[in-house]
């Protein structure tokens, strides 16, 4: 009996200390030039996909998050919502630069599209370091998130700059850590 | 009653201001954005609302054009057009305002008139900002000097606070000429390197930096007036920097003044001449120095001898003797100091005189000589002057063994320097050469050594000047007669002797006081014969 518990006693301590490693809270990144460092990578690669026109055509078309913004609707989602629009938006977009990686790019653009591929996945870092919620992809049941389409590598680069300048940036200003004690 | 109806008239006029504000606001953007933009439809965001706009030249009614927009290329929509006069320009625009325009998505708008599109474009709303100028411009001298204190705040905007940039004009109240700061996000500022008490007019004005929005520079605040703090300190400084400067003017004046003959000496010293020498011989005579000694014979002699008993050795007379064979080679000799304890007086003669006259005889005649000057050493004077005139002494030249030596030589001022003249063609010297005090007598050979040993070489004739007494003497080696006179003396004379002037022999230190007194008698008694 004695033993028994003992046993049990070593075995929460053992599990206790090898539970299962959730990643330690990163610190709070609230300061937006780093968002605004992005962007600016962002406009850059907009302008490069801008200038090339007929190099950069391709048949397929891309599934890409709506950009709008409307200021009175924002205002008017809570945190939950407006991060599920931000994740689910940027998880769209990466999807879709992504799949420009594989098809043959001169190396400027392919330069560009890979810093806009690890710009993305460092955003994610940030709202994950502010607390926001991940993205969960919708369940059979639930409401897909209105997405448009595009059929250009400009258009795509051109939501890809707008989506990170509005959404993202607002949530990002607005984020709750950021504002504990801030009255 | 009443007051609700005085609340209801000021929440009125309250309104009336803040329209006609907003209204002088709008006026201006759009008067501004007549001018800087290029597109045919110019649109603005202002506080969320876009407003497009564009101008009409004749005279048309708003009625007639119809404004239709669309986001996302989704169904359009239209807008009421308005017309708005401009009282700065008399002109007339057309508008259409679109409230709470989304960002960050593409608006397309056109303009129709008669059914026939004007215009059309397709923009961002984002990108076209135009805000307010800051307003609560305030300026400040700071506690610095030349520094003034800018602050202001941001428009009203929400989520754009952080993403703007501000421009600050500063210039000379009066002047043109502007400075211009640029600064991001901060909404102060601190003016550097402004003049003292100076006023100056201070302008803002702000523009979304471009990063997230974008959009058209400010109207510029109303300018606001600082001064700079006065420099206080300055004209003290100054007054104190000057009085400090002029007492040390005065020193250094003081300073240079006192000591300016040494300075002078130090910076352009004097080129040595020998005329402190020789009163008289380069302003009266010009250098002529048979002439100047012809009229400072006397009146030299005797002040020279003062002046260089200290300095000369024991004058050496030599006579040069005129012919030997006459007087069977008749010497003489003149005396010298003689150390105290020499019982005898030694008399040397200059062996520098040529071969002929070295003999015997003439040893014997000196030792005669000698003794009478011992016993009556008052009429050496007497007796040489009456020898003078006929005879003079040779010297034994011989210059044998390790400790004899012969005479030396010694020149004295006083020699008769006119007879040097007058003799020239002659091979002797009329000079005297005293013998330096010899301190042993070897009687039978008839040549008087010394212990001090004189050394010469032979057959040369000691160089001799009128400037110059001083004795030969030297325990060892031989010197040279540097002395500019007795060196032209030796190219005259064309011999050259080597004598030490070392006066390191102790025996004839003491004997200059009775030197002095026998140069005397002796150089008067040189004087006396004229070849």
């Amino acid at each position: 009996m004695f033993h028994g518990s003992g046993l049990f006693a070593l075995l929460l301590i053992v599990l206790e200390w090898t539970r299962p490693g959730l990643s330690s809270p990163l610190r709070p990144i609230c300061d937006l030039r780093v968002l605004d460092h992005f962007i600016k990578e962002a406009w850059d690669a907009e302008a490069a996909m801008r200038a090339c026109k007929d190099a950069c055509s391709i048949a397929t078309n891309f599934t890409v998050p709506l950009t709008r913004v409307d200021f009175d609707v924002w205002e008017a989602m809570n945190i939950e919502e407006r991060a599920q629009e931000v994740q689910s938006g940027l998880h769209v977009l990466n999807e879709a630069i992504s799949s420009l990686q594989a098809s043959n790019q001169t190396d400027v653009l392919q330069s560009h599209i890979d810093a806009s591929i690890s710009n993305i996945a460092s955003i994610r870092q940030v709202l994950r370091s502010l607390s926001i919620p991940e993205y969960v992809p919708p369940t059979s049941g639930g409401e897909d998130k209105e997405m448009q389409i595009v059929s250009s590598i400009s258009e795509l680069f051109q939501v890809h700059i707008n989506f990170l300048r509005g959404k993202v940036r607002l949530l990002l200003a607005n984020a709750p850590v950021c504002h504990q004690g801030v009255s | 009653m009443t007051k609700m109806s005085d609340r209801l008239k000021i929440v009125f006029m309250l309104c009336v201001a803040f329209v006609t504000t907003g209204g002088q606001h709008f006026e201006s953007k759009v008067a501004q954005l007549l001018q800087d933009e290029t597109e045919d439809i110019k649109c603005f965001v202002e506080l969320k609302d876009l407003t497009c706009f564009w101008e009409e030249e004749e005279e048309r009614n708003d009625l007639q054009y119809t404004f239709t927009y669309s986001y996302e290329n989704k169904n359009k929509m239209a807008c009421v057009v308005s017309s708005l006069s401009l009282l700065a320009s008399n002109k007339t625009v057309f508008f259409c305002k679109l409230p709470k325009t989304p960002f960050f998505t593409t608006l397309d708008v056109q303009v129709f008139r008669d059914g026939r599109m004007l215009y059309s474009r397709s923009l961002n709303a984002e990108n076209y900002l135009f805000l307010d100028p800051p307003r609560n411009l305030t300026v400040l001298s700071s506690g610095k000097e030349g520094q003034l204190n800018v602050s202001w705040l941001p428009p009203l905007l929400k989520y754009m606070d952080d993403s703007m940039i501000y421009e600050v004009r500063y210039a000379v109240e009066g002047s043109n000429m502007g400075k211009v700061e640029v600064i991001k996000v901060s909404t102060m500022l601190v003016l550097l390197g402004l003049q003292s008490d100076t006023r100056y007019k201070v302008w803002v004005r702000v523009k979304p930096d471009g990063v997230a929005y974008k959009g058209y520079w400010s109207a510029w605040t109303e300018p606001v007036l600082g001064v700079t703090q006065p420099s206080d300190l300055d004209p003290l400084i100054m007054v104190l920097v000057l009085f400090i400067g002029l007492i040390l003017c005065l020193l250094s004046m003081t300073v240079i003044l006192s000591h300016h003959k040494f300075l002078l000496k130090k910076l352009w010293p004097d080129i040595p001449t020998p005329e402190h020498k020789f009163p008289g011989l380069f302003t009266v005579y010009k250098g002529d120095f048979k002439e100047w000694m012809s009229q400072n014979n006397s009146s030299m002699w005797g002040r020279s001898v003062q002046v260089y008993t200290e300095e000369l050795p024991s004058p050496l007379e030599v006579l040069s003797e005129v012919s030997l064979t006459s007087h069977g080679t008749s010497q003489r000799e003149e005396r010298k100091p003689v150390e105290e304890d020499e019982e005898k007086e030694s008399e040397r003669s200059d062996s520098g005189l040529t071969d002929r006259w070295r003999e015997p005889p003439q040893a014997h005649w000196l030792m005669e000589q000698l003794r009478a000057l011992q016993e009556n050493p008052q009429s050496l004077s007497q007796s040489l002057l009456v020898q003078s005139h006929d005879t003079y002494v040779t010297l034994n030249q011989n210059s044998q063994g390790d400790g004899e030596r012969e005479v030396d030589d010694v020149f004295e001022e006083t020699l008769p320097l006119q007879t040097l003249f007058t003799t020239t063609g002659t091979t002797s010297l009329s000079t005297s050469h005293s013998d330096l005090g010899s301190l042993q007598q070897s009687s039978g050979s008839g040549r008087l050594s010394s212990q001090s040993s004189f050394e010469y070489p032979n057959q040369t004739w000691p160089p001799k000047g009128p400037g110059y007494t001083y004795m030969a003497v030297a325990d060892s080696g031989v010197s040279m007669d540097y002395s500019p006179m007795s060196s032209s003396r030796i190219t005259e004379l064309g011999r050259h002797r080597m004598y030490t002037n070392d006066y390191k022999n102790e025996i004839f230190l003491h004997k200059w006081p009775l030197f002095g007194e026998h140069n005397k008698s002796g150089s008067e008694s040189c004087m006396g014969p004229v070849w």
